[in-house]
């Protein structure tokens, strides 16, 4: 065994902090009925076939009642509620040996009395409504083969244990789904919450400095080191007040921003004009996007060169969205493009525009030699 | 000379940016380290232009903004900002800042900014440029009173946040750089809200009114 699953078997069971209280209820049952039991064993104990063994019997179920207890109590896990069903039908079927056949046939309790409900509540808490109709059938089962006749009580038993497993596993299913959502609720409010103290951080530090560090180093004209590192220092000031402030915004109807996603997706370097609302589309549209306007940019570096400037325009009208994706690099000569595509090579154009015509939108390139290249992605807004 | 006030919360910003312009011939007239002071100071120093931060305790760079502007209409406020919400920025152009730079702008830049600032004009980022196109878009949605873009006022921002210069765009559009420039000035100019209680009814619609 490794030491991981060591500390499974050791932990408590998913969702077993939800549920202490439906446990701490079935202990108190559990020591309830157990009292039942004796008061049975110190009533009738006296005409059993086997006083002796009855004795044992009920003896055996204090102890497994306590160890059982502290562990449904710590981990309330489904084996300990697998092992207490057959045990407690162990010990049900034991009152065959214990008690006479007569006053078995004459309706006489069996020795686990309303004890051998236990384990039916157990499963229910441990596995769900499932466990809790398996727990209650084969209890049933095992009272019918004691009693090995359909009489009121038996019948007044099933409906008690089968109502009991299905309703208490259906609570259990719902707090432990309640429960769940509960915690992923709060730790994403945490996360957001240190992310916003993150921000506030780096604002108010980091920030500041690199800007300063950019600034003071840039002025000092022939210090090439001082020059590189205020240039270093200004591309990482860039990519964090990018990173600050592209939270990614989630939409309604899972939708998301396409502002705060292009913050993401391209280069530092690139201005992005957008909105100051977040821009919502479909999580796809807002993919397929950002892969267009990464592939422009990729290009755009390629062929402008690194030193080109690169502008996006993000643009919201009520039933389109329209982005702009501009370089001022060397630009690409009247021709070239259909030269391309003629011999075979679609290229980087090609993709994009493939792309585009799949999201229903349209594109257009505006370039010619030393004009800088200009696409415009228009795409329709769905449902609108 | 152009006479300056820096509000900062950032002391080693503001001594820096401070100094730095005084060596540049820019006459730094007053500091203050939150918008409350800048709003107690500035009718005293009387400065051409505020460079303005955003995320200022006591009082917000838009309020401040709001609050100067009102006191000495004289006055322009240039936003200078390390990492604004746009959101934020918009309510100080709203608010009557006639610019917006980002702190890691080169001290040329800036100075360049202040100058043309205290002469008149608007500082047009091309992220401002975004940033007024989206508020258009969404004044259209808003009523038939909001103020709108003129068809070349739209074209021309467009280019701006493209990242055209103004030469740039005034050849383009076969315009001449003058008429560039006042394109981009009533754009701005017809956003700017007259009025505090303008001011609080757009805060308070757009969320802005928590600001701490």
């Amino acid at each position: 065994m490794t030491s991981v699953d060591g500390a499974r078997r050791g932990g408590p069971a998913r969702g077993h902090a939800h549920l202490v209280p439906l446990w701490r209820g079935l202990v108190v049952y559990r020591v309830v009925a157990l009292v039942a039991a004796i008061v049975n064993l110190v009533r009738f104990g006296d005409g059993w076939a086997r006083p002796t063994l009855g004795v044992l019997v009920v003896a055996a179920m204090v102890v497994w009642t306590a160890m059982s207890s502290l562990r449904y109590l710590h981990r309330g896990d489904a084996r300990t509620a697998v092992v207490d069903l057959v045990v407690t039908s162990l010990a049900t079927a034991s009152t065959l040996l214990v008690e006479t056949p007569a006053r078995l046939a004459e309706g006489g309790p069996v020795i686990t009395t309303v004890w051998s409900a236990g384990p039916v509540l157990a499963l229910a808490l441990a596995l769900g409504w499932r466990g809790g109709l398996v727990g209650g059938v084969v209890t049933v089962g095992v009272l019918f083969a004691v009693r090995r006749a359909v009489d009121a009580d038996l019948v007044f038993d099933t409906q008690l244990l089968l109502v009991a497993g299905l309703a208490v596993g259906l609570a259990a299913d719902t707090m432990r789904r309640s429960g769940e959502r509960l915690r992923e609720a709060t730790a994403r409010e945490a996360a957001t919450a240190e992310r916003e103290r993150l921000s506030r951080d780096i604002h108010d530090g980091v920030l500041q400095v690199l800007a300063l560090v950019r600034r003071r180093g840039a002025e000092l004209d022939g210090d090439a080191p001082a020059v590189e590192l205020a240039r270093l220092a200004g591309e990482q000031e860039a990519a964090l007040r990018r990173l600050i402030t592209s939270a990614p915004v989630p939409g309604p109807d899972g939708t998301v921003d396409l502002s705060s996603r292009l913050a993401g997706a391209l280069p530092p370097r690139a201005s992005l004009a957008v909105p100051a609302e977040p821009v919502l589309l479909p999580a796809a549209v807002v993919d397929e996007l950002a892969a267009v306007l990464r592939e422009g940019a990729a290009n755009a570096a390629a062929h402008a060169g690194p030193d080109a400037g690169l502008w996006v325009l993000v643009e919201d009208a009520a039933d389109e969205v329209t982005v702009s994706l501009r370089d001022d690099g060397v630009g690409i000569p009247a021709g070239r493009l259909d030269e391309a595509a003629a011999e075979g090579h679609l290229g980087v154009a090609g993709s994009m525009r493939g792309r585009v015509a799949d999201l229903g939108g349209t594109i257009t390139l505006h370039t010619g030699a030393g004009q800088g290249t200009e696409w415009e992605i228009t795409v329709p807004r769905r449902g609108s | 000379m152009v006479r300056v006030m820096v509000v900062d919360d950032h002391p080693i910003w503001r001594e820096s940016v401070a100094r730095e312009l005084g060596e540049r011939g820019v006459d730094v007239v007053a500091t203050a380290a939150d918008g409350a002071a800048a709003v107690r100071i500035a009718p005293a120093v009387r400065p051409d232009v505020v460079l303005m931060d955003l995320q200022l305790p006591e009082l917000s760079g838009a309020e401040a903004t709001a609050r100067v502007r009102e006191a000495l209409p004289d006055t322009r406020v240039l936003v200078l900002s390390a990492s604004a919400e746009q959101g934020d920025v918009m309510a100080a152009v709203r608010a009557g800042a006639s610019g917006y730079l980002v702190k890691s702008a080169g001290l040329d830049e800036l100075v360049d900014a202040i100058t043309r600032t205290a002469s008149g004009h608007a500082v047009f980022s091309p992220g401002l440029a975004g940033l007024v196109l989206g508020e258009y878009r969404r004044l259209e949605n808003a009523g038939p009173d909001e103020p709108r873009l003129t068809p070349r006022e739209t074209e021309v921002l467009r280019l701006v946040a493209k990242g055209l210069t103004a030469r740039a765009i005034a050849e383009r559009l076969v315009l001449s750089h003058r008429t560039v420039e006042n394109h981009v000035q009533n754009s701005l100019r017809k956003l700017q809200l007259t009025n505090r209680v303008e001011l609080t009814r757009y805060a308070i619609e757009r969320g802005l009114d928590a600001d701490d």
